[in-house]
């Protein structure tokens, strides 16, 4: 019989989430083994492809020298779609591509790869090809280890953090999740597209690092969803997020929703003779706050997706930020906790106060209706006919008609969308709500 | 130039005829049953010479003098080329240490000046220009052969006595292909796939395709090394050497140990998302696309056309 | 009774050069490993030692190695891409008195499945390669029976007495995972690294595969059966089309063509 392995702590899956709590845990010295199933960490994770790492100025300062990003985000566009038209809000920051930098575009395997690698840096013990498969317990229910695919492969600890992604298995044994509804996730698909850098450079109208963070409204084949584009150097994050009834609903598989927003004539000169090197999907926990599991289990904690902590406000889609934060936390709390000597559930509380007092929460409170509102089918199916005719007409040359007021226009197109007023007021105050 | 032709029981490996025209029709058979081994319209000028069953360390020690003999004699034998074949493999490095010579091995070109070898599981091809005399094996397939018209000259070469010890395997018993990979080698129409095809349900679809325009499938190495597939339906170098009429390859990249056992087909239809694989570029017809999707579009199409059949029959 | 099972550190992931991410061992490679270590139940007061010639950064599928069950695991240090007689020479060296060696049957980039048969002439081995079997059982009474795919659907049953060098492919076994304990333990084992070769990498032009023009049959006819004959075989790129099509659109493509073809 091989002797027991016990650590301090455990840390299941090296994404984001992970890599902050166990270099969290390992910097205040304890022992931690942070166990991941891909080959490397990053190797089979996906996401749409921007990182916005301001978090990281507290546990890794000065990050932007190494990280391994691919462009700084300096120009994001709002787009929104109809099958002939597109209207499109478009920011530009110089500020944005210097020092401390916002947002910036990201290969997982890379990005994961080096997070991870930080944390080793600072005494984690990372294993990876290594899967948990279930929680150990003692006699009063409490988790003190897992178990993993390996031959002799249990482990022991005074704490577990589950950092384990979206449809968290640990959670779910643990019983810290309710029932599950195919309602709360969307399904998000996309292609990684292969051009040379100064195709991209030229087509997106940015030079050196600068990068491009185009969110789309509308353009996805009438399921409710929106769509992605982000430039890499020398390749294109083309997708689509969908949500998960309506896709069955349709009939129409994702990939073909993605071949119909590259063949809009909006997109496609963007994304021509581009080679598709990648394609990928995953699910994403769209519902926010209202499927978030219980946080702590006498002798575990949930981060990251695993607790649903990803913020995927229909045109917002923020789950690296999160993750990171949440994980940082997590590893903050348990090592508050293995301090005082208590990892109960009691011990480990100072997880979600720290949540609770910080954006991790505030934002999802903040934006709690918003999955909802952008998701609805009169933004998803009327609002973005309404915008573009509305703009079209205010901007068509009807010589020798005289130019028509905009509250006409705005009017006249209301009422062509087939939108009342009264939803319409109601969805504006929900808007200003959400996002005021 | 010598193509040098391992045979066993006179039957010859794959490739023999294309290393031979790549030599200009010059061969030294070696092996069992070299008197039946059937040369016209391969070489112009075989010599023969009977060593008993495989044995890659024995032949060696048996070929070297007869090859440095050859060479006396003024006879050409400053590029050896044996087919990559199994067998052929087996043997050229050995010989070219024997020889003291560097090896080329799996050649899609052979000549004095040039050799061209594929590399990376064939996605690359490294162009390397020898000094001196060399042994090379050149992938079968890779030149499709020439005919020979005309007489074949045959002589026969004696052993040399060695004294060299050599340690061998023992050869127990040959086994034939057995009846389901006869079925790939004879088939007339083929659907192969490919890595690009991603569960190893797609071959219960792509057999179900295959047998519905009265093919078989068959499939690269990547997937019979997964298991999905048995390996009597692997086609190419070491697996099933077929010679279809139409072939459809649904997402193979074509490295040259699977395109080697195609043989020569007179249509090829490819689906790959890669248009620029050797698969697509020796293809009549290329379609980028998603295999998966194509292929359950086609039984889908297939099975409308089904129903349609059958109402038409009903009515 | 003295196994060793050669590994080659390689790149997995044909889109990545070899770094510590994305490369490994094939999965020959791993069979044969598997192979030598269930071999080595069948003989008494047997190691099983794995060697691999390549970088520093080889040393964690060593390590691997150990931790999966192997006697002791040594690097032969080399970092450029030699010839395969190169390798194998570097191998021979610390392989006499090995009783059986056993290799993948091919590297995934060089691909040439010659370093074994190198490794048995240098070692004054049998050899039995690209085995698609091992009998195990035999391994108790010897000589080791095994099947060995040969061209045309063809196989063949051999027996091989020692010493020999096998090749397996990747499905002969499926190497065994391993224990938690010693996984973690391996980590803080120093690869003991011998001197490689100083040989140079052999020169060569890489260029991507192009399928090499087919040769034509002697002409036959007049002239204008010779046009027609060059336009018709020769034309891999003469009347090839290339298509992008979304699946509905390309199934409904293959069909037709299959019809204008008359199949
Ligand atoms: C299509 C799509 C687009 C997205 N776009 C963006 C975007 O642009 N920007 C952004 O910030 N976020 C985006 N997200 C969200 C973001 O990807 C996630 O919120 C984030 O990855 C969550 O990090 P995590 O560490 O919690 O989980 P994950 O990144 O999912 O990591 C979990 C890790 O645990 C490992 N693991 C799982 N189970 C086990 C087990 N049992 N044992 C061992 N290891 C295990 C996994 O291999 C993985 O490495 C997107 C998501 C999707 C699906
Ligand atoms: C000595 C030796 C002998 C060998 N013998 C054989 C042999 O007998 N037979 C054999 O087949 N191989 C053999 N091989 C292996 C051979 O070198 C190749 O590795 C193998 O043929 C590649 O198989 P593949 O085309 O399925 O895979 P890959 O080379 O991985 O190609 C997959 C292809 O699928 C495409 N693709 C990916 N996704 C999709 C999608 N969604 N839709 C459409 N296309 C897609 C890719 O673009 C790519 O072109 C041998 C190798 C060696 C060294
Ligand atoms: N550098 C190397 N180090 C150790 N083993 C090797 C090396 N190169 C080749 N081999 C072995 O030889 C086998 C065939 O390789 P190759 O001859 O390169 O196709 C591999 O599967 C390995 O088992």
């Amino acid at each position: 019989m091989p002797e027991q392995t016990t650590v301090d702590a455990i840390v299941v899956g090296a994404g984001p989430a992970g890599s902050a709590a166990a270099t969290v845990l390992a910097r205040h010295g304890y022992s931690v083994i942070l166990l991941e199933r891909g080959s490397f960490p990053g190797s089979k994770n996906m996401y749409g492809g921007v990182v916005y790492p301001r978090i990281l100025d507290q546990l890794h300062p000065e990050w932007w020298l190494e990280a391994p990003i691919q462009r700084w985000v300096t120009r994001r566009s709002t787009m929104v779609l109809t099958d002939t038209q597109a209207v499109t809000v478009d920011f530009r920051s110089t500020d944005w591509g210097a020092p401390p930098y916002n947002g910036a575009t990201a290969y997982r395997p890379d990005w994961d790869h080096w997070l991870a690698g930080k944390a080793e840096a600072d005494g984690a013990l990372l294993v990876c090809s290594t899967t948990a498969t279930g929680l150990l317990r003692d006699g009063s229910g409490r988790v003190v280890g897992v178990t993993t695919d390996r031959p002799d492969g249990d482990l022991h600890a005074r704490v577990v953090i589950a950092c384990d992604g979206v449809n968290s298995f640990l959670a779910k044994e643990a019983g810290l999740y309710g029932e599950v509804d195919a309602a709360n996730y969307t399904l998000g698909v996309k292609e990684t597209i292969a051009l040379p850098k100064d195709v991209i450079d030229e087509r997106f109208a940015v030079r050196g690092r600068d990068g491009v963070d185009i969110e789309i409204l509308g353009g996805t084949s009438g399921v409710n969803g929106g769509g992605f584009i982000y430039t890499n150097l020398d390749t294109l994050s083309v997708g689509v997020v969908l949500k998960l009834p309506k896709l069955g609903a349709q009939k129409l598989r994702p990939e073909q929703i993605i071949a119909n927003l590259k063949a809009h004539p909006a997109i496609a000169p963007l994304v021509e003779g581009g080679e598709i090197k990648e394609y990928s999907a995953h699910v994403i926990p769209e519902a926010g706050l209202s499927m978030m599991p219980t946080m702590t289990a006498d002798g575990m904690l949930v981060a990251g997706d695993a607790a649903a902590m990803c913020l995927a406000a229909g045109i917002w889609l923020e789950g690296v930020n999160f993750a990171m934060a949440s994980g940082m936390y997590a590893g903050e709390a348990a090592a508050e906790a293995l301090e005082a000597g208590d990892t109960s559930a009691g011990g480990l509380a100072g997880y979600e106060r720290r949540l609770n007092d910080t954006f991790v929460l505030r934002d999802h409170r903040k934006l709690h209706r918003a999955p909802a509102l952008v998701l609805s089918d009169r933004v998803q199916h009327r609002y973005p006919a309404m915008i573009a005719n509305t703009v079209e007409r205010m901007f068509r040359v009807d010589n020798p008609s005289p130019k028509p007021g905009l509250r006409r226009i705005l009017n006249e197109e209301r009422k062509r969308a087939g939108v009342r007023i009264r939803d319409l007021a109601k969805d504006t105050l929900d808007g200003l709500r959400t996002f005021g | 130039m010598i193509a040098l032709i391992p045979v066993r029981d006179g039957v010859l490996p794959a490739g023999a005829a294309e290393t031979i025209s790549e030599c200009h029709g010059f061969a030294l058979i070696a092996g069992s049953g070299t008197d039946d081994v059937v040369l016209e319209g391969i070489a112009a000028t075989a010599l023969l010479v009977e060593l008993g069953s495989f044995a890659p360390a024995g032949w060696t020690a048996a070929l070297t003098p007869i090859l440095r003999q050859l060479a006396e004699q003024d006879v050409d034998t400053d590029i050896v080329v044996l087919p990559h074949s199994p067998d052929g493999r087996d043997l050229a490095p050995r010989l070219a240490l024997a020889l003291d010579r560097p090896l080329m091995s799996g050649a899609t070109e052979v000549s004095a000046h040039r050799v061209r070898v594929a590399r990376r599981g064939g996605l690359e091809l490294h162009e390397q220009r020898p000094i001196g005399p060399f042994v090379a094996t050149l992938q079968p397939g890779a030149r499709g052969p020439v005919t020979h018209d005309g007489q074949t000259a045959v002589a026969r070469i004696d052993l040399v006595a060695t004294s060299t010890a050599t340690h061998d395997a023992h050869v127990v018993e040959v086994l034939p292909p057995d009846v389901q990979t006869m079925d790939l080698s004879e088939a007339r129409r083929i659907v192969g796939g490919g890595a690009g095809l991603d569960t190893a349900e797609r071959f219960a679809q792509l057999d179900r395709f295959a047998a519905a325009i009265g093919g078989v499938m068959g499939a690269t190495r990547v997937i019979t090394d997964r298991s999905w597939v048995h390996h009597n339906r692997q086609i190419g170098t070491t697996g099933v050497v077929v010679d279809p009429v139409l072939y459809l390859a649904f997402g193979i990249s074509g490295a040259v140990q699977h395109t080697s056992g195609l043989g020569h087909p007179d249509h090829i239809i490819s689906v790959n998302t890669e248009p620029h694989c050797p698969m697509m570029a020796m293809s009549d017809l290329a379609i980028v696309a998603d295999a998966n999707q194509t292929l359950e579009e086609l039984l889908a199409l297939l099975e409308e056309a089904d129903d349609r059949a059958r109402e038409d029959a009903d009515a | 009774m003295r196994i060793a099972v050669c590994w080659k550190w390689v790149s997995l992931d044909r889109d990545h050069d070899v770094d510590e991410r994305w490369a490994g061992v094939s999965a020959a490679d791993e069979a044969a490993l598997e192979i030598a270590l269930l071999l080595r139940d069948a003989f008494d007061d047997c190691d099983v030692e794995v060697i691999c010639l390549g970088p520093k950064d080889a040393d964690d599928v060593l390590r691997s190695a150990l931790a999966v069950g192997a006697t002791s695991a040594r690097r032969i240090d080399a970092s450029a891409e030699l010839d395969g007689h190169t390798v194998s020479a570097a191998l021979a060296d610390h392989l006499h008195g090995a009783d059986l060696v056993v290799c993948g049957d091919y590297s995934i980039d060089r691909g040439t499945g010659s370093v074994p048969v190198f490794l048995a002439a240098e070692l004054g081995a049998a050899q039995a390669l690209g085995l698609i079997d091992v009998d195990l059982a035999s391994a108790a009474t010897m000589p080791l029976r095994v099947v060995r795919r040969l061209d045309g659907g063809r196989r063949e049953l051999l027996d091989v007495s020692l010493p020999a060098v096998l090749s397996v492919e990747g499905s002969v076994a499926r190497l065994r995972r391993a224990p938690l304990a010693a996984s973690l333990a391996s980590r803080s084992i120093a690869i003991a690294a011998v001197p490689g070769p100083h040989g140079r990498p052999a020169e060569a032009e890489v260029h991507p595969y192009r399928p090499r023009a087919r040769t034509l049959p002697a002409p036959t006819g007049g002239p204008l059966t010779r046009v027609r004959e060059i336009l018709d075989i020769g034309g891999d790129d003469g009347h090839a089309e290339t298509v992008t099509l979304d699946p509905p659109a390309a199934a409904g493509r293959i069909l037709d063509q299959l019809r204008e073809w008359g199949y």
